[in-house]
C-alpha cells in the first residue's frame, strides 16, 4: 500500500463537511487544539467520529492526514521510508511526518488495531515534548503549534488481547461519542440523505428500537451511518421496508433467525 | 353412528362456542423469538423470558352455546412480571393466520411499553395503546385490523343485558378510539375479555398472578399445579442472595444441605458475626420456603455452629493459601484441594440436541484457523522485501541483508483453561425444562466443539467445595488429552454438589494454566453466583479472597475472564474481576451458544 493512498489531505477552503454537535465536543476540541493537546475519540461505529474530525480540520483550516490502522501497519507506514527512482534512493515522508512538517491534523482511525510497537512512535509526539524522531534519517522533527494528533477507537468490543496501554491513553484528551438524541439524529438523517423529516423521524425510532436490543441480540448497535444509508435508499425511491432490510437489518446480523426478528421491528414502524 | 354424530356436534359447538379458528392457529413457539426481540426493542426488560402464560378465569357471561359446551370460561391473556413475558401458548381467536400472528406482536409491544401500569385496567390499556399507535406506525396499522377483528369476535350488543351492553359499548369505544373512555360503567358481570389488552389484575381478593404464594391454597388442576411448581422453582432460584450467603436451593437440596450441616459442625470456635450471617441466610430461605416442614427442619440447623474460624494449617498434597481481608494476611496452607479424576464416566457422543449448533460452530470457527502471515525482512524467503532492500541501497551498507519476504503459518498461540462452577446452586431451574447445570453442561460441550476446530489448546475443570478441607476439583479434560468421547462422557457426568470456594479453585487452576507455555493464557470462569462456602467463606470474605486469587493469576501473566448467569453479578463482579473482564448472560439458556462466540471475540 502506498503512503499516499492511506493519507488523504482535505484542503477545500470554504467547504466544511456538515457536522451536528451533540454536546460540547467542538469547544473541547478547539481548546485542545489551542493548547496543543492530542485528542482521543471513542464511540460505537457510525456515530460520526470521522465526520467530526473532518469537520474540525476544515473549521480550523488545517490539512487532515487520515490513517486507517490495521495490524499490519508498521511504524514506517506512519513515519516514512526510502523509495527508489532512476537517480537512486530518496526519502519520502509518511502521513504522520507530513502532518508534523506542515502543521496539519494527523488522524489515526481505529488505533487499537495497530500493533503496540507502532503506537510507541506517538509517545514523544503526544506529550509536551511534541517531537518526532525519524530513526532512518536521523532527523528529529519538532511539531509546530498547528500540528495536532487525533486518534479514535471503538471500545464496544470486549477484547482481552487488544487495548490501549494506559501510558498511551493517558496522553490524550478523551471525547466519548454516543448516538445523538432522537430529534437531533432525525435532523442529521434528513440533511445527510434528503429524505423527508417524517421518514427521518421514523428511521430514528427504528434505530433506537434496534439499539435497545443491542447488548442482547446484536453484536453492535446500528450507527447513524446505517440509518443515513437506509434514508438515502428511501430518498432514491426505494420501498422503506426493502431499504431497511438491505441497509440496516442485513448489516446487523447474518443469522436468519435474528434478521427475521429484526424485520418484525421494522414492520412495527414501517408496516402498512 | 349416532355417537359419531354426537361427537361431531360437540366439536362443532365447542368450536363455535370458543370462537376458535384452529386452521389459522399460530403457536407461541413459532413466534416467541421474534416477539421477544420486539419486546426488547420497544423497551421491555432484557431480563425476562417469554413464557406461555396460564389461562385466566374471566367470569363474563357465556353464550348458550358456550354453556352447552362447557368451554370458553378460561381465556389466554398477556402480562409481564419480573421473570417472564407471559403470552398465550396458542392464538386462534381470529380467522386469519396473519391476524393471530399480529396479535402476538401486538401483545409483546403492549407489555413492553405499558406506560402507566398502576392505572385501572381500562385507562392503563388505553394509555398503552396510545403510546404504541403514536410511536410505531406499523403497529398502529395492524392495531386497526386487530380492533375490527376483535369487535367482530365480541358478543353482539343486542344480546346483552342493558348494564352489560353499556359496558360493552364503552369497551368498543375504548378500542376504536383509545383514550376516549374515562371509566368502565358498572355491570353485574365483568366485561367479556379483550384479547388486545393486558390481563386485568384480578380484582377479587387482591389475588396476585401467582396464586401459589399462600400456604394453604387449594389445589387447582393437576397440570396447572405442575407448571406452577416449575415457575415457583424458577422464582426461588432468581431470588437475590440477600446477604452474600447461601444460594437458594430447591427444597430437595435443602434436605441434603441440612444433613450436611449436621455432620459438619465439629469445630468449636465460632465467630459471632459469621454465625449471625449464616442465621440471616437461613431466615431468607425459611421465609422463601415457608411451606410444609422445611422451615422447621432448617430452624434446627440454626443452633449449629456452622461458621468455622480455626486457622490450623492442614496437611496434604495440594495445599493452597487463602486471603483473610480482616487481617490482611494470606494464610498459608488453609485449603485442601482434592482432585477428582472422573475415571468411571461412561464415554458418549455429543448429545443429539447440540448437533445443529455443532455444525454452525464448525463453520464459524473455521474462520479462526491459523492464517498465512507475511514475514518481512527475513534473511531468506521466496520474495524480495523492497523496503529493507532500498534501505540497504540508500545506506550503501553491506551489513544488513535481511531483505526477503517469507510466508509462514501464524499459529494462534493460546491456551485456555475453563473452570466451571458445579456447586449446588447450579441445580436451580432456568426454565421449564433445564437447570443451570444442564446449561453449563451444554456450554462445555459446545465450547469444546468450537475449540477443537480452532486447535487452541484447552482444558476443562469443574469445582465445588465443602469447607476448606475439601475443595473438589473435577478433571474433565486436561491440556494433554484430546477432546473425544471419553471427555464427552465426563462432561456428561457432571452434577451439582455443595459450595463455591472460588478463590481456592482459581488458585489451583492458575497453577495448572501457569505451567502451559503459550503466548496468551486465558482463564475462563463459568459461574452462576458469588463465592461462598459453608463456613466463614461468604460475603466479603469470599469476594476478597477470590479477588486476591485473581490478582495473583494476573501477576503470573494469565488473563482471567468470568462468564456468569447471575443477574445480580454487576453488584460484585466488577470488584472481583475488573469492569471489563466479565460478562453477564441475561438468558442462561443462551449460554451454550453464546460462550463459543464470546471466546472467539475475546481471542480474535
Ligand atoms: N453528528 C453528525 N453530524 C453529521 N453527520 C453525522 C453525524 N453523525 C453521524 N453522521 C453521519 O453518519 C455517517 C457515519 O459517520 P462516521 O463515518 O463519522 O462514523 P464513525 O464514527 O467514524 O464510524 P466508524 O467507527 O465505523 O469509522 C456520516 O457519513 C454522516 O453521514
Ligand atoms: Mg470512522
Amino acid at each position: 500500500m502506498s503512503v499516499t493512498s492511506i493519507a488523504r489531505a482535505v484542503r477545500v477552503p470554504g467547504l466544511i463537511p456538515p457536522y451536528t454537535p451533540t454536546g460540547d465536543e467542538i469547544a473541547v476540541f478547539e481548546l485542545a487544539y489551542r493548547n496543543r493537546l492530542p485528542v482521543l475519540i471513542k464511540g460505537p461505529t457510525g456515530c460520526g467520529k470521522t465526520r467530526f474530525v473532518e469537520h474540525m480540520a476544515a473549521r480550523l483550516g488545517r490539512a487532515l492526514y487520515t490513517v486507517s490502522c490495521h495490524d499490519d501497519l508498521s511504524a514506517s507506514d506512519l513515519v516514512g521510508r526510502h523509495l527508489i527512482d532512476a537517480s537512486g534512493t530518496y526519502w519520502t515522508d509518511g502521513p504522520l511526518t507530513q502532518a508534523v512538517r506542515h502543521g496539519g491534523i494527523c488522524y489515526l482511525d481505529e488505533v487499537v488495531e495497530a500493533r503496540k510497537d507502532t503506537t510507541v512512535v506517538l509517545h514523544a509526539l503526544s506529550d509536551d515534548r511534541r517531537i518526532l524522531p525519524i530513526d532512518r534519517t536521523g532527523e528529529i522533527l519538532e511539531a509546530p503549534p498547528e500540528f495536532m494528533l487525533v486518534v479514535s477507537y471503538n471500545p464496544g468490543y470486549q477484547h482481552l488481547l487488544k487495548g490501549l496501554k494506559p501510558s498511551t491513553r493517558q496522553r490524550f484528551v478523551s471525547l466519548a461519542f454516543g448516538f445523538p438524541e432522537a430529534a437531533r439524529e432525525a435532523e442529521i438523517v434528513a440533511t445527510e440523505s434528503g429524505v423527508d423529516p417524517a421518514t427521518a423521524k421514523r428511521l430514528v425510532t427504528l434505530a433506537n428500537a434496534l439499539r435497545s436490543t443491542a447488548d442482547h441480540d446484536l453484536e453492535e448497535a446500528p450507527g447513524t451511518r446505517l440509518i443515513v444509508d437506509a434514508a438515502k435508499l428511501i430518498a432514491g425511491g426505494c420501498d422503506p421496508q426493502v431499504a431497511c432490510r438491505a441497509a440496516i437489518v442485513e448489516c446487523l446480523s447474518d443469522e436468519p433467525e435474528i434478521t427475521r426478528a429484526l424485520m418484525v421491528v421494522v414492520l412495527a414502524i414501517f408496516g402498512n | 353412528m349416532e355417537e359419531q354424530v354426537g361427537i361431531a356436534w360437540h366439536r362443532l359447538i365447542n368450536r363455535l362456542a370458543a370462537r376458535r379458528f384452529p386452521e389459522a392457529a399460530v403457536e407461541l413457539a413459532s413466534v416467541s423469538r421474534d416477539a421477544a426481540l420486539l419486546f426488547r426493542a420497544l423497551g421491555g426488560d432484557h431480563g425476562v423470558a417469554v413464557q406461555a402464560g396460564a389461562q385466566t378465569l374471566h367470569g363474563a357471561r357465556r353464550s348458550l352455546l358456550e354453556r352447552l359446551a362447557g368451554s370458553a370460561r378460561k381465556v389466554d391473556l398477556a402480562w409481564v412480571d419480573r421473570q417472564a413475558l407471559q403470552l398465550p401458548p396458542l392464538i386462534d381467536a381470529f380467522p386469519a393466520t396473519s391476524l393471530n400472528r399480529d396479535l402476538y406482536f401486538w401483545l409483546a409491544a403492549l407489555c413492553a411499553v405499558d406506560p402507566q401500569p398502576h392505572l385501572p385496567w381500562l385507562a392503563r390499556n388505553q394509555a398503552a395503546v396510545l403510546t404504541i399507535t403514536r410511536g410505531y406506525p406499523g403497529l398502529a396499522a395492524s392495531y386497526g385490523r386487530l380492533v375490527e377483528a376483535e369487535i367482530a369476535r365480541r358478543p353482539p350488543i343486542s344480546k346483552l343485558a342493558p348494564d352489560e351492553a353499556q359496558q360493552e359499548q364503552a369497551i368498543r369505544a375504548a378500542l376504536r378510539k383509545p383514550g376516549s373512555v374515562a371509566a368502565l360503567p358498572a355491570a353485574r358481570r365483568p366485561p367479556h375479555p379483550v384479547l388486545l389488552w393486558l390481563r386485568p389484575e384480578l380484582p377479587a381478593k387482591g389475588k396476585k398472578p401467582h396464586p401459589d404464594k399462600s400456604p394453604d391454597q387449594p389445589s387447582q388442576a393437576a397440570s396447572a399445579l405442575q407448571s406452577d411448581k416449575k415457575r415457583r422453582l424458577a422464582e426461588h432460584t432468581e431470588m437475590p442472595e440477600r446477604k452474600g450467603g447461601l444460594l437458594i436451593f430447591r427444597p430437595e437440596s435443602i434436605f441434603s444441605w441440612t444433613e450436611y450441616a449436621k455432620v459438619e459442625h465439629e469445630t468449636k470456635e465460632n465467630e459471632d458475626q459469621d454465625l449471625a450471617q449464616a442465621a440471616d441466610d437461613l431466615d431468607v430461605i425459611a421465609i422463601a420456603q415457608d411451606r410444609r416442614n422445611i422451615a422447621k427442619k432448617l430452624s434446627m440447623t440454626l443452633d449449629l455452629p456452622v461458621a468455622e474460624g480455626d486457622d490450623t494449617p492442614l496437611d496434604g498434597n495440594r495445599m493452597l493459601p487463602e486471603w483473610d481481608y480482616r487481617t490482611h494476611t494470606l494464610k498459608a496452607d488453609r485449603c485442601r484441594v482434592n482432585t477428582i479424576p472422573l475415571t468411571d464416566a461412561k464415554p458418549c457422543a455429543l448429545p443429539e440436541h447440540l448437533k445443529r449448533d455443532q455444525q454452525r460452530l464448525r463453520r464459524q470457527f473455521g474462520a479462526l484457523l491459523p492464517v498465512r502471515l507475511r514475514l518481512k525482512a527475513q534473511p531468506e524467503g521466496n520474495d524480495i522485501d523492497i523496503d529493507p532492500y532500498i534501505r540497504h541501497l540508500a545506506h550503501n551498507a553491506g551489513a544488513e541483508t535481511r531483505f526477503y519476504l517469507d510466508q509462514r503459518k501464524r499459529e494462534r498461540d493460546l491456551a485456555c483453561l475453563l473452570l466451571a462452577d458445579l456447586s449446588l446452586s447450579t441445580e436451580a431451574w432456568v426454565g421449564e425444562e433445564r437447570r443451570v447445570i444442564d446449561v453449563i453442561r451444554d456450554s462445555l460441550f459446545l465450547f469444546s466443539e468450537a475449540l477443537s476446530v480452532t486447535r487452541d489448546r484447552f482444558a476443562l475443570y469443574g469445582f465445588s467445595s465443602q469447607q476448606r478441607t475439601d475443595v473438589r476439583f473435577h478433571t474433565l479434560k486436561t491440556f494433554n488429552e484430546p477432546y473425544d468421547d471419553t471427555v464427552r462422557g465426563r462432561i456428561n457426568s457432571i452434577s451439582p454438589a455443595y459450595y463455591t470456594r472460588m478463590g481456592a479453585a482459581i488458585r489451583h487452576a492458575t497453577e495448572i494454566l501457569g505451567r502451559q507455555k503459550a503466548r496468551e493464557r486465558l482463564l475462563l470462569l463459568l459461574t452462576d453466583g458469588k463465592p461462598n462456602d459453608a463456613d466463614l467463606y461468604e460475603g466479603r470474605y469470599g469476594i476478597e479472597d477470590t479477588r486476591k486469587a485473581l490478582i495473583a493469576a494476573r501477576q503470573q501473566g494469565l488473563r482471567p475472564f468470568c462468564v456468569t448467569v447471575d443477574q445480580e453479578a454487576h453488584e460484585y463482579l466488577p470488584h472481583i474481576f475488573g469492569k471489563n473482564n466479565f460478562i453477564i448472560i441475561h438468558k442462561p439458556s443462551e449460554l451454550p451458544s453464546r460462550l463459543p462466540l464470546l471466546y472467539a471475540q475475546l481471542t480474535r
